[in-house]
């Protein structure tokens, strides 16, 4: 007993005592959501009443399912095309050795310093512009916010994947080279399948990161068909109009967390298999 | 290694031949409809927040049939007003604007919205105090289709008849406390930093104001009134009525949980605007709305007027289908009846708010309680008050001293009105 | 134990790039490249057409030079690092440094409320809302008709006088009777034809005695004059009716006059280096500066170190193949990351409401807990770790998962406890991994507007202090003075930002300097 305290009893408890914390106020959201006349003032976990009304409310008099279906189509198109990309980069960064390759990495980092509600009026500049040459990309049109998002693609996931390509040995590419693969079939044939759990967890980042994203989508997005599910739900509770929707608003927010929950159960398996110890050994 | 490189070569040009062809085909097809064209010729844009814009969209549809036009209603879901603003200064943004009508300082010195030409026919269609509002430099700026503002909301089964004075208030409120019937005695909301919309009326009853008046009856920005001795004698008053004092007023009671509080029953008084209605029926609550009371022998407790304004503006691609739709549509009763459907304002037009008076008993008793309300300042200058006023009121309700505090917000408020 | 990691010293690939033609190239690679490189040429004739419709011949130009630039660099077999950082730079350049840029050009300007547009902007403004209705004047009923045709003809408007029922004509010549309603010849542009020439009817204009009959839409005309005139030979306004003048000031980018008022419509100009010297001499920017400067240190440095310890002894406590549940766990513990984090902020304000929240209700204690300094600190900080240590939880177990397993059997057959196995062996490679994202986690938290705005405001304040509260950071409290006056003052925000970005780029340089070491043991 002592020894399975130890060895594995430990573990639960971290894990449970953990769980308690993540979910008290997610707890506190879904009383929320239950409670029919759905506003924040219940102090208690135990909603007043529990009702399927707010859902039924936010399905009808919302345009919510639109903005689920922009919601997970951005993201889930914008965080894959910005994986691939930061890849890419920091396969550069790791592998290669180039003149200004510390001054690179390290602006990248700098570059995302800069508060981006500033740059908004910039980036409303370039969008018109866009819209007027090219109005399939512009306000209003899931590819403009990819585009948009593509910005951040070179950023903090960067610098996590190189980080991790650098723990690969380089042997393994030493021994490609000389059995004759090209840099393209390192990086693609060996790397990636390599490094896989970290693309795994960059990509779920990028997917949270980018459904989560309000400030961009809010004046982007003003179509009510092409809105994201933020933007949408932060309408929910604008001034005044706070108390009486709060209970959808809770049931939206709850709703929203479904799909990155299942990217992350889709995910789990590469982030947890991990890298198998005989690839090391090339 | 040549021959492969030139391989790359012609295949990518064939690739880009075929498919410059393909887009060619495309570009043609959109020459024809001509899409810069087309948004020229007869498109409106409209933009609101969420809840306005779905009530507007059968109308805008019809406007635009009827018209032959097609008439585009946007959401805007936060900072509807930066936004419009940002957007308009690109270019991208709407021909109609819907809002507060405290904007009209701001969109005014940004160049952002046009006046608007009302027939007297039509000015006095509208409610005299919603016409002052969005008067603004002798300019009529938009046309109002929606008053709000506070009242008192009590629960009749708590508290059967509506307080004379602010004492009165306080002395049924402790009595239904000590009778274990309410856990509050009032719920105002202030939260850790206050509220200035909703403590106004306290602070004018006890002889505070915010801005002097001009010969010509706007605010006047130089003749600021917090800190003036009026000023400390009215937060001396939130003071007494605060955490240390009566108990009235309380930083805990915030803006999400103080009409919720009321439908809870811990409460029997609540100070809000005619958008509390919907909960508090919906929770099946007895209730009637009378005028905020003032204190006993002070003035009386005026709230700020809130008008719901359609701009035109001045960006827009399309003004003179704006200034139609603005001036001459937005202005017949129907329009007002549809929005109050949407949401319960009080329609501005006279001839709305007597079609749905008979629906509706309350709209009269908010017309009531804001019979003497005055328009919320639209000064620029305006936006320098709300926060350190309200952090001073928050500082008093927990008992800071009042002199000190007021001071300060008046040195904050100032040094930022330039 | 280690060989494996520490390789050859070798700093590039033993195959030096410049000389070694590409190799194995299989020809699915080779027909990917040629679909790849045909749709990038294609997207680029796509994008090219608008162009040169639009007569933007500079951006036809770099078009054009982009796609050349980037067919070369993936045909020829050289700078392969290159091939491999271009695609996302592309959209880092427009989407993020052309706007950083753009907006550190703005801290040199007096952009914001009052000043947004150009010089002649204002001037219309001015003028546009000058226009009044003559006193007394007729409202007629109008309508916009033409001789020739609804697309192009020169307009009239027809008006009717609602009293007399006399029905005019009138152009830029003047109002004249007219035969008929409408007269013969004339057509009468619907709505649709009328809103194609929006701008025309909007400054269409009949000269009369006193002022002019304007368009009030397209349905009514009203006679109104404008008050208010721009003289380009003084550079001045001028008011017809009081007489009153106010000059150009183009240094400060608004009419001004003689009096010192100033109309409100004003226009963006230069203002060099004033909003930085501003910054520095600015009474309540200095005072309170130190002190929050401290606390937005302690604010990063914290929520960053805290997450990350915690997500990693979670992650830790999940790495057992004898764990039952882990699945449950992780999807329990990655949650909160999974929740919109603005709709998280607002409810744990909630629920730290002294007297409903579900904190001291759970509790039963009567903590105002955004009430006071510290304990608002601690609550702000709880929130931090709360949102924060599933992202350091996922990326903790990636890592471990990254780490190769041999290491830790080693350590076990060396005789090592599990603590002292992690230490030795696990935690410095973490941290190598690692390092650069707390830095830029650190980096995030010390400007994280969020997390202050949609849970204190800043708050609490001292009574005798609006300006600036117990958990401001620096950034939102330099945005309050920048935003929260009367109207947005960008250009000074645009300074501040200059400054707060310096000195979170100081840290981060030094912090990065110190990876360097790191790095070189494992590349």
């Amino acid at each position: 007993m002592i020894r399975w305290m130890k060895q594995v009893g430990w573990r639960h408890l971290v894990a449970i005592l953990a769980v308690l914390f993540s979910l008290g106020p997610i707890v506190f959201v879904l009383s929320a959501a239950l409670n029919p006349l759905g506003t924040l003032s219940s102090s208690t976990l135990i909603p007043s009443g529990a009702s399927a009304d707010n859902f039924t409310r936010l399905l009808q008099d919302t345009n919510f399912p639109s903005w689920f279906l922009n919601s997970v189509a951005i993201a889930g198109l914008a965080s894959l095309i910005s994986l691939f990309l930061s890849a890419l980069a920091a396969f550069a960064f790791s592998r290669r050795r180039f003149k200004g390759r510390r001054t690179g990495l390290l602006s990248l980092l700098l570059i995302q310093m800069f508060p981006q509600f500033l740059a908004v009026v910039a980036l409303f500049l370039i969008f018109s512009k866009i819209t007027d040459l090219w109005p399939a990309i512009g306000f209003n049109t899931w590819w403009g916010m990819i585009l948009l998002y593509l910005g951040g693609a070179l950023g903090v996931n960067t610098w996590l994947m190189k980080g991790f390509f650098d723990t690969v040995p380089k042997e393994l590419d030493e021994s490609a080279t000389v059995d004759g693969a090209s840099h393209t079939g390192i990086f693609f044939r060996i790397l990636l399948p390599l490094v896989s759990p970290i693309l795994a967890v960059s990509g779920l980042l990028s997917f949270i990161g980018t459904i989560n994203e309000f400030l961009l989508a809010n004046l982007f997005l003003t179509d009510g068909g092409s809105k994201t599910l933020a933007v949408g739900l932060y309408g929910l509770v604008q001034g005044s109009e706070r108390n009486t929707n709060f209970g959808i608003f809770c049931a939206g927010t709850l709703l929203t967390a479904i799909p990155t929950v299942g990217v992350f159960m889709y995910l789990q398996r590469y982030i947890v298999e991990g890298l198998s110890a005989g690839a090391v050994k090339g | 290694m040549r021959i492969r490189t030139a391989g790359v070569i012609a295949a990518s040009m064939l690739c880009l031949a075929g498919v410059a062809a393909c887009g060619d085909k495309k570009d043609d097809k959109a020459a024809g409809s001509n899409p810069s064209a087309a948004a020229a010729s007869g498109e409106l844009v409209i933009w609101a927040d969420d809840k306005r814009s779905a009530a507007l969209k059968p109308f805008a549809d019809k406007f635009g049939q009827e018209n032959g036009v097609t008439v585009k209603i946007q959401a805007i879901s936060k900072d509807q007003q930066t936004a419009f603003l940002t957007a308009s200064q690109q270019g991208s943004g709407p021909d109609v604007m819907v809002g507060a009508h405290d904007w009209i300082g701001n969109l005014v010195q940004n160049g952002a919205i046009d006046p608007v030409q009302l027939s007297d026919a039509q000015k006095s269609g509208i409610q005299a105090g919603a016409i002052k509002a969005i008067t603004f430099n002798g300019q009529t700026y938009g046309v109002p289709y929606a008053t709000e503002n506070l009242g008192l909301i009590r629960n009749t089964e708590l508290a059967p008849t509506a307080p004379a004075t602010i004492e009165d208030l306080v002395a049924t409120g402790k009595k239904l406390k000590a009778e274990k019937k309410a856990s509050e005695i009032l719920c105002l909301q202030s939260g850790q930093n206050g509220d200035a919309y909703h403590s106004y009326p306290l602070y004018a009853s006890a002889g505070g104001y915010l801005f002097g008046t001009t010969a010509s009856g706007d605010y006047d920005a130089k003749d600021l009134g917090v800190g003036k001795p009026g000023s400390i004698a009215a937060f001396e008053k939130l003071r007494a009525l605060g955490e240390k004092g009566d108990g009235a007023l309380k930083r805990s009671i915030t803006g999400d949980n103080s009409i919720a509080t009321f439908t809870g029953k811990k409460c029997a008084f609540l100070v809000s605007g005619p958008w509390a209605t919907a909960d508090v029926k919906k929770a099946g609550i007895k209730y009637d709305i009378s005028p905020i009371p003032g204190f006993k022998g002070g003035k009386e407790a005026t709230p700020f007027l809130g008008v719901q304004t359609f701009y035109v503006a001045s960006k827009g691609k399309n003004k003179a289908l704006a200034q139609e739709f603005v001036t001459n549509y937005v202005t017949t009763p129907d329009l007002a009846v549809a929005l109050y459907n949407a949401e319960p304002r009080p329609p501005a037009l006279t001839a709305a708010l007597e079609q749905v008076k008979g629906q509706d008993p309350d709209l009269a008793k908010w017309a009531d309680a804001g019979k003497n309300a005055i328009p919320l300042p639209a000064i620029p200058a305006m936006a320098a008050i709300w926060e350190p006023f309200g952090k001073a009121e928050a500082a008093v309700i927990g008992g800071a001293e009042a002199k000190t505090t007021v001071e300060a917000a008046a040195k904050t408020i100032s040094s930022s009105i330039k | 134990m280690t060989t494996q990691l520490e390789g050859p010293a070798t700093r590039a690939l033993p195959a030096p790039e410049e000389t070694t033609p590409e190799r194995s190239t299989t020809t699915a690679g080779l027909l990917v490249k040629i679909v790849l490189l045909g749709l990038l040429v294609a997207t680029a004739v796509w994008a090219a057409f608008p162009l040169a419709s639009g007569e933007h011949w500079v951006g036809l130009g770099i078009l054009l030079a982009t796609t050349a630039g980037l067919l070369y660099l993936y045909i020829t077999p050289r700078h392969i690092p290159a091939k491999y950082l271009v695609p996302g730079t592309i959209f880092l350049i427009i989407f993020q440094i052309f706007p950083v840029l753009y907006t550190a050009s703005t801290a040199f300007t007096n952009f914001g409320d009052g000043h947004r547009g150009t010089k002649a902007e204002a001037v219309t403004a001015i003028q546009t809302a000058s226009v009044t209705r003559v006193p007394g004047s007729t409202e007629y009923q109008l309508k916009i008709v033409t001789e020739g045709d609804p697309a192009t003809g020169a307009l009239a408007f027809l008006i009717t006088d609602p009293k007399s029922g006399q029905v005019s004509i009138g152009d830029a010549d003047g109002l004249k009777p007219a035969d008929g309603n409408p007269p013969a010849g004339w057509t009468v542009l619907n709505a649709g034809q009328a809103s194609a020439r929006s701008k025309e009817i909007t400054d269409f204009a009949v000269p009369t005695a006193a002022g002019a009959i304007r368009s009030a839409g397209l349905s009514r005309a009203y006679e109104g004059k404008a008050v208010r005139a721009f003289d380009p030979a003084t550079d001045s306004i001028t008011d017809t009716t009081s007489g009153k003048v106010w000059k150009a000031d183009d240094d400060e980018g608004a009419f001004i006059a003689a009096d010192g008022e100033r109309l409100a419509q004003g226009w963006k100009v230069d203002v060099g280096f004033a909003n930085f010297t501003r910054v520095l001499t600015d009474e309540t920017i200095s005072k309170d500066f130190l002190r929050t400067l401290i606390w937005d240190f302690i604010f990063a440095i914290a929520s960053t170190g805290g997450t990350f310890v915690l997500g990693m002894f979670c992650a830790i406590a999940l790495q057992s193949n004898r764990m039952r549940f882990k699945g449950f766990y992780r999807v329990a513990m990655v949650l909160p990351y999974a929740m919109p984090s603005f709709a998280m902020l607002l409810v744990w304000r909630d629920m730290f409401n002294t007297d409903f929240g579900l904190i001291n209700n759970v509790l039963g204690i009567h903590v105002d807990w955004l009430g006071s300094a510290f304990s608002a600190q601690i609550a702000v900080l709880l929130v931090q770790l709360w949102l924060g240590y599933p992202y350091m939880f996922l990326v903790t177990t990636g890592a471990l998962q990254a780490i190769p397993g041999e290491l830790t059997d080693a350590t076990k057959v060396d005789g090592a406890g599990p603590f002292q196995a992690f230490r030795a062996v696990k935690l410095p490679l973490l941290l190598v991994a690692l390092s650069p994202l707390l830095i830029s986690s650190f980096a995030f938290n010390f400007n994280n507007f969020n997390a202050i705005y949609l849970t204190t405001e800043g708050g609490p304040f001292p009574a005798d202090n609006p300006s600036n509260g117990a958990t401001d950071l620096l950034i939102t409290y330099t945005y309050r003075l920048a935003f929260g006056g009367s109207g947005a003052q960008y250009g000074f925000a645009a300074a501040i930002s200059i400054f707060i970005f310096l000195i979170v780029a100081v840290v981060s340089v030094v912090s990065f300097r110190r990876t360097r070491a790191q790095e070189e043991v494992y590349s």
